[in-house]
């Protein structure tokens, strides 16, 4: 490795071009992931921004705003008799799309959010003050998002709507509440139940607090595989507060085919990527030939050269991946400031890190063939 | 005339370059003996074939017709009846080749140009390598140097690390094209001493591809190639000064 070190550093303007197309590469994956899984963390954002350690719903929840009713006490009864549950905690929590009636007509598609507003409800979310809470506890009232007041065809406070033929009125605005799919409508669970025409007994999830959070994953594995036992249909869906927000992101990622948007994207970056870092070994390779070849002249096996090609391909691939970390972090600013703010986990870095790696490694096998065209007798011409 | 028996011969080489009318033999029923501790010139003017006898005689150029037998551990070979794997282990354990360009990777210390055909070749250790490299420079009037890049060395200096490079080995038969071409004569003489004493004292085979006539008081044997064909009475010992003073040591 100190060869190819040694090589990588002494003709490294040679390299740069290699270097920096690995580094794009990683770029444009990293950043194409975070920038979606940040677009998609606003599908999450009910159950980021809860405080409830487990989320129990009907049978088969594909996403948190995908579910049909269900029975609250069945549900309640089941997780206040586990051990680990702060039985104070356990509570009803209805989210739901629903159809927005607006006032000049014509229908918008909203998601109606009906939890509890008592002090230490944990299912609220903080953008709601107390003295919302308040406001909200008032029967048909709601809250939206103040970004949301155009699509809704609202002015703001005080303004009226029916959402499914139900007349609710704005008692407040909210901030930092946009939702991709439909605006975020919350209300109390009585208005949640009576504008979704639920009875008293429905809700969409049962959420609780287990006395030390540390406890949420292994209760959440025991239940769920007691839940597998039963009929599909009545087998209850549980998780933890983490795992339900990725299964929420990761449905809509797959529902909306933007998980093939992203993969083209990678692909194109790894081709550009590729496409570079094969053509510098390539030419390194062949600027070095005659080296090489007194090398196969004096007995040196093919494949040892081949495997110099492979690690200076790695190597290259480590560089460009360590380069693009800063940048990546930089642009995710840039991005930020723009009002989109990437999600960048340290999966999501290494992940594209080894993605990246590997199209090294195969660019400098697609490299090789220069060695093919390596002949000692050459040099005695 | 020799009493041991010859460790290289060539026996009714011939090599073709072309089809048809553009055919022409580059070596035309070659037949020549070269013996162990012996530093051998091979001359011609250009054209003469002089390096496709050296391609076929040390296992790079296939010929069309004629026999290569080694015997460089007592056991005699035909290096082209063996499969091409095993004509690269041959020339791994019993060749080494000095080049008209020194053909020194840039980016490594005179020391790595070394290692690297110890440690890639045969897989000694890196310490091992390191020793043997040293040793080596150290023969070669390098110690000195042995961290220093090809660019920061003379010609003379780049030619000795070549043959360096080609002698690490121990290798029973070296091939030289051109050694000393590209040197003044100060440099090229300490070269071409430098191999006599390879062949003198290790007992390998030299054999010397060059223009130069400088080079033939330090030979043993000479072979004049014209058109592809040796001279009769060529490589025959004791027609140059240094066959005489090698014969009286």
């Amino acid at each position: 490795m100190s060869y190819t070190l040694a090589t990588l550093w002494f003709d490294r303007q040679r390299y740069i071009p290699g270097v920096l197309a690995v580094a794009f590469s990683a770029l444009l994956i990293a950043l194409q992931c975070g920038l979606l899984l940040g677009l998609f963390s606003v599908t999450s954002i009910p159950i980021d921004r809860a405080n409830a350690h487990v989320w129990v719903g009907p049978p088969k929840v594909l996403s948190v705003d995908v579910a049909q009713p269900m029975s609250e006490n069945r549900a309640r009864a089941w997780l206040e008799s586990q051990p680990e549950v702060d039985m104070r905690t356990v509570e009803p929590y209805i989210l739901k799309f629903a159809g927005w009636e607006k006032p000049s007509g014509g229908t918008e598609l909203c998601i109606v959010i009906g939890c509890n507003l008592n002090e230490g409800a944990i299912g609220a979310v903080p953008e709601l003050t107390d003295e919302l809470r308040t406001k909200l506890t008032e029967r048909d009232t709601i809250v939206v998002d103040e970004s949301e007041l155009e699509r809704l065809d609202i002015k703001g406070v005080g303004d009226t709507a029916k959402i499914l033929d139900h007349k609710v009125r704005v008692v407040g605005l909210v901030k930092g509440m946009k939702s991709i799919a439909g605006p975020y409508v919350f209300c109390s669970l009585v208005t949640a139940r009576r504008a979704l025409r639920f009875s008293p007994d429905q809700t969409v999830y049962v959420l609780a607090k287990c006395h030390d959070s540390k406890d949420a994953p292994g209760m959440v594995k025991r239940l769920a595989a007691e839940q597998s036992r039963k009929e599909e249909h009545e087998a209850l869906s549980v998780f933890t507060k983490q795992e339900f927000s990725l299964r929420s992101r990761l449905h809509w990622l797959t529902k909306t085919k933007a998980g093939i948007a992203l993969g083209y994207a990678a692909l194109l970056g790894l081709m550009v990527g590729g496409v570079v870092t094969v053509q510098t070994l390539y030419g390194a390779t062949m600027a070095s030939m005659r080296e090489y070849a007194t090398l196969l002249a004096l007995g040196i096996p093919r494949w040892r050269i081949a495997l110099t090609i492979v690690s200076q391909a790695f190597m290259i691939g480590v560089f460009g991946v360590i380069i693009s970390w800063p940048v990546v972090y930089l642009l995710a600013e840039a991005a930020s400031l723009l009002g989109v703010k990437p999600q960048l986990p340290v999966w999501l870095l290494g992940g594209a890190g080894i993605i990246t790696l590997i199209m090294a490694v195969g660019a400098g096998s697609l490299a090789l063939r220069a060695i093919k065209r390596i002949e000692p007798v050459n040099l005695l011409r | 005339m020799r009493e041991d028996a010859p460790v290289l011969m060539g026996r009714g080489l011939t090599r073709s370059f072309g089809d048809g009318d553009s055919r022409f033999y580059a070596l035309s029923d070659v037949t020549l003996d070269l013996f162990r501790g012996q530093i051998a010139l091979l001359m011609g003017p250009s054209g003469s074939g002089k390096s496709t006898l050296l391609a076929v005689l040390s296992g790079l150029l296939r010929p069309d017709s004629g026999q290569v037998i080694a015997s460089p551990d007592g056991q005699s070979v035909d290096i082209w009846q063996l499969s091409n794997r095993e004509r690269e282990s041959f020339r791994l354990k019993h060749c080494g080749f000095i080049f008209q360009g020194y053909n020194l990777f840039p980016a490594l210390t005179a020391r790595q140009q070394l290692e690297i055909v110890l440690r890639w070749g045969e897989g000694v250790p890196a310490r091992e390598a390191r020793e043997r490299a040293d040793d080596m420079l150290g023969l070669l009037g390098l110690a000195k140097k042995s961290k220093q890049l090809p660019g920061s060395l003379s010609g003379g200096e780049k030619q000795r690390v070549a043959i360096g490079r080609a002698l690490i080995k121990s290798p029973q038969f070296v091939f030289a094209d051109e050694p000393t071409s590209a040197l003044d004569w100060a440099h090229g003489e300490q070269v071409i001493e430098l191999l006599r004493t390879a062949a003198h004292e290790r007992g390998s085979t030299i054999l010397v591809v060059s223009h130069d006539h400088r080079i033939l008081p330090f030979v043993d044997a000479v072979f004049h190639l014209e058109d592809g064909r040796l001279d009769e009475n060529d490589g025959v010992e004791g027609k140059t000064p240094a066959a005489a003073a090698h014969a009286e040591d």
